[in-house]
Formats: structure tokens, sequence, C-alpha cells
């Protein structure tokens, strides 16, 4: 065999290899989508979205308070962590830099990001849950803000790291005080970006069941009262698909596919607005 | 000791005895340095990479102090008083005392908002007065023409050399009294430089110009004084045509005779 002819054998099963790979992580992806869809959009109708849960065995049973809660608590945990993060991530971009204080901020985050979310979901029961007494909506928010706060400050103080120096400096060149400079040039320099920090920590927040688990808890009728527990869909979708009715099974599969679509829906804006951004 | 040619013209800037140390240096990366600059004029700083030149333009307009621990000794001479002094207003010193730097610096923002920044900075609100400073400043930044009928169009859109004639009416529109030239033209085409340096000999009417380029025909093409500076000091300050023909100072004309560099 010449060197060329074996050169082109070695190029053949490495491309073999890694589009075999690439081909496996695709089929479970389309296998898990497949499963989903089908037994999701079987068991979607209009009372889904009309009715609170209900005994097995009801015909007017459905996951309304379980969609609203979701909403209540990942909106207001969003309201929350949101300003907080980009305000935490402009702190170390721009004042903090390299100093120590803002060194240890972004260690802290990168651990806080792959902690499992069950252990802030035990820290929220401890400082809330139980001096309070009973679970409630505050405490999911609680723990869901903890989750995202580290997602959205680590994005915001990268892609403000990516706005070049020189369009600050020009910026100050006109004689822009520092916070001018930062929400006039240097937001709209990493808009697209902060914004992708968003959907991303929003849609990592929303499919999250082990937190709310012992702080929201699972409320089955309809309850907007924060002091209160409250449904979510990942803790209903829990709850459904592990019992042994088949009506609450569909309902659990009924949440598992609003769900997924939720997030996927977050991650295809999220795709949409760094496109447009770049195509400019 | 250094050369320092006289000026005939009034004195836009006086610098005496300057040095400057970086946070991370020990020693001054600036020494001792004293000249001063014409006004209504154009003075170019030449001489080989790390000489100092960029160092000494970002002292005028302080731009040092955006990073923490830079050292500032001796006194800059503006309007009778020393810019230096810690107690200096910066936003005030920066209006008057505008910045192009070398790599264009448009803002992620509409070609209207780009040059209206540094007025709306000042608090005007009149839009009409806006406008009308705007299309003076593109006007005399002789981009008008290329951009007026896309004033709303993202400023990221023009050219490199389009970019730095935004960025110069940018600093233009504000009227400022001195205008830094940080290398303009070295990431631009030579159509591009050759549109830059006939601005910057037009714009010497209205303002006084302090230039630092690595490219000595440019240095001779648009300046009225130059400076060499070496190793952090300043070897000679003259009128560009005596300078560049019969430099006083050895090092000068063995510069610009190419023998290092």
């Amino acid at each position: 065999m010449t060197a060329t002819q074996k050169r082109v054998l070695i190029n053949r099963i490495v491309m073999g290899l890694s589009t075999l790979s690439a081909a496996i992580g695709l089929f479970f992806l389309f296998w898990i989508l497949y499963i989903l869809v089908s037994n999701g959009v079987e068991a979607i109708n209009w009372d889904i979205f009309m009715f609170e849960g209900a005994p097995p065995g009801y015909e007017e049973s459905g996951l309304k308070q379980a969609l609203v809660g979701q909403l209540i608590i990942v909106g207001i945990a969003t309201l929350v962590g949101v300003p907080l993060g980009i305000l935490a991530g402009t702190y170390l971009s721009e004042y903090g830099q390299k100093s120590k204080l803002a060194e240890t901020i972004r260690d802290i985050s990168d651990i806080m990001m792959s902690a499992p979310s069950i252990v802030v979901g035990s820290f929220v029961y401890a400082i809330m849950v139980v001096p309070m007494g009973h679970f409630s909506a505050w405490a999911g928010i609680v723990a869901l803000t903890i989750i995202m706060l580290p997602i959205i400050l680590r994005t915001t103080d990268d892609m403000l790291h990516l706005v070049p120096t020189t369009l600050r400096e020009a910026a100050f060149a006109l004689g822009a005080p520092k916070y001018k400079v930062i929400t006039q040039v240097v937001y709209r320099g990493a808009k697209a970006g902060i914004l992708t920090g968003i959907l991303l920590g929003v849609a990592r927040v929303a499919g999250e069941t082990a937190p709310l688990l012992f702080t929201s808890f699972n409320d089955n009728f309809m309850s907007t009262d924060l002091m209160e527990p409250m449904a979510s869909l990942t803790v209903t979708m829990y709850n459904y698909a592990t019992s042994p009715y088949e009506d609450w099974q569909r309902l659990g599969w009924a949440a598992a596919f609003i769900l997924s679509m939720f997030i996927l829906g977050l991650n295809i804006i999220g795709r949409l607005v760094l496109l447009t951004k770049k195509g400019k | 000791m250094a050369t320092i040619c006289k000026v005939s013209e009034e004195k836009a800037l006086e610098i005496k005895k300057f040095q400057f140390t970086y946070a991370s240096a020990d020693e001054p990366s600036l020494k001792e340095i004293s000249m001063p600059i014409a006004k209504n004029s154009v003075t170019a700083l030449i001489g080989p990479s790390g000489c100092g030149k960029s160092t000494l333009l970002r002292s005028i307009n302080r731009m040092h102090d955006l990073y923490p621990g830079n050292k500032y000794e001796g006194e800059i001479i503006y309007n009778g008083r020393n810019i230096l002094n810690p107690k200096e207003d910066l936003i005030d010193l920066r209006i008057n005392i505008g910045m192009i730097f070398q790599k264009p610096t448009a803002f992620p923002m509409s070609i209207m908002d780009n040059v209206a920044y540094g007025l709306k900075l000042q608090g005007i609100k009149n839009k009409t007065e806006i406008k009308d400073r705007v299309e003076k400043a593109l006007t005399d930044a002789a981009i008008w023409k290329e951009v007026k009928d896309r004033l709303k169009h993202d400023a990221n859109g023009l050219s490199g050399g389009q970019q730095q004639r935004l960025c110069i009416a940018r600093a233009i529109a504000v009227e400022p009294e001195i205008l830094l030239f940080d290398e303009p033209t070295s990431a631009l085409d030579p159509i591009s430089t050759q549109g830059i340096e006939e601005l910057v000999t037009e714009l010497k009417e209205k303002v006084s110009i302090v230039i630092v380029t690595h490219n000595m025909q440019q240095a001779a093409r648009v300046s009225d004084y130059t400076g060499f500076m070496y190793l952090g000091e300043l070897i000679e300050l003259g009128k560009t045509e005596e300078l560049f023909v019969t430099p006083a100072e050895k090092l000068t004309e063995e510069y610009i005779t190419g023998k290092f560099g």
C-alpha cells in the first residue's frame, strides 16, 4: 500500500467513525422526539387547557393548574433572575474585571452551574419551607432563580467581554460617563449574546423538576397564591407519569409534550436571534 | 538633550517635563517630554514601534485613566491649566479633546445615532439642531454624499474607510478644539488613506491636530510639525520640511533614512 492509499484509507475510517457517532446521537434524539410527539399529540386536546386536575376516571380533567403554575413560577423567577444576572455579569466584566472578588464570583458561578439542581432544592427547603412550615410557590421561585442566576451572569460576563475595548474607549473619548458607555454602547454590542443567555437560562429552569419537588410541591387545583403550594408542569408530569392510571399517564405525556415544545421554541428563538445578528 | 524647534503659532497645548509610567511597569515609558503643540496645525509623532508615541497621545485626553494604576508626572498645559490635575473633569476634557482610533469604532447603532451620540451626551435634545449638526459634521468629514440616503442604517454596514470618516464626523460634531489621531489609516486601503489625509489637512482650519503614524511619508504629507520619538524620549521636534530634509539630531537622520526602525 502506498502512502497516499494509506492516507486515503485512514481518512475514510476516521470520517466513517465520526459520522457513525453523530448518527447514533441523532438517532436517539429523534427517537425521543418521536415517542414524545406520537404520545403527546394524541393526549393533547382542548380539555387540557380548560380543566384542572381531577381524580382518575373523571372525564373533565386537565392541566390548567400546572400550565398556569408553570408560567407563574418560571415567569417570576425570570423577572427576578434576569436583571440580577445581567447586573452581576456587568459588574464582573465592567467593574470587577480581573479582581480577586470578580474571579471568585466567576469560579463559584461555574461550580453553581454544574451543581445538581436537587441540592438547590434541598437548600431552599431548609431556608424557606422549614421555617414557613409549608411548601410555597415562592420557595420554588427562589430555587429556580438560584439555578438561573449563574447561567445569565456568566453569559452576560462573556458576551460583554467580546465587545472590543476600543469601542468603550471611543465612547469615553467622546466624554461619555461610564454608566452611559455600558448601557448605551456596550449593551448594544452584546445584545444578541445576552438575549441568548437569557433564553437558555429560562429554558434550563423551565425543565427543572427536582428543585420544585420539595419547594413549590404540587397542587391538583388552580392556585395563584404564591404563599401556597403551586402546581408546575414538571412536577405534575412526574406525578402523573408514575401513577398507575392510564388517563393520568396520558396527561403526563401531554405535559411532557407541551414542556418540550416550549423549551424547543425558546432554543429556536435563541438561535434565530444569533443568526439575524450575524446576518447583518 | 532633545532639539525642540520654536513654534510661531499660538500654542494649543504645552507639554512640560511629562513622564508616564504604566501600572505594570517599574520604569517610566515616557521620559521628561517637553514640547509645544501648535494651534490650527498638524503635529505628527513618528518613531519605531514601542517608542511611546501612542502612549503620549493617549495621555493628552487622559485615556490611561480607564485602567487603574497608571501614573502621570509633569504637566500638560491646556487653556492655562494642567490637565494632569487629578481634579480635572475628564468628561469636559474629552469633549474638547477628541480622539480617532486605529481601527474604526462605529457604535452598534445607526449612522445618524453614531454622529449624534456626542451631541446627545451634551444634553442637546432639539431634533432640528441635532439633525443640522450631524449633517454639517458628515459634510465636513466628506462622507455626507455617501450616507445621506441611509442615515437610519446600521453603521457597521459601511466600509472601513467610510466608518473611519464616520468616526471623524462623530468626533468633530461636538466641535472639539483638539483632535488626536492614533494611526488612523493603518487599517485602511490606500484610497481611503488618501481621503483621511486630505481630511486631516482640511480640518486644521478649525482644530489643532496631533497624529501618531508609523508611516513617515504620511507624516511628511499631512503635518506642519513632526516629533521624532525613540525609547520613550522625544528626540527632536521640528518643522516638518526641515526635520525630514535637515534633521538636527543624528538619531532622527538615521531613522528617516531607514538605518533602523
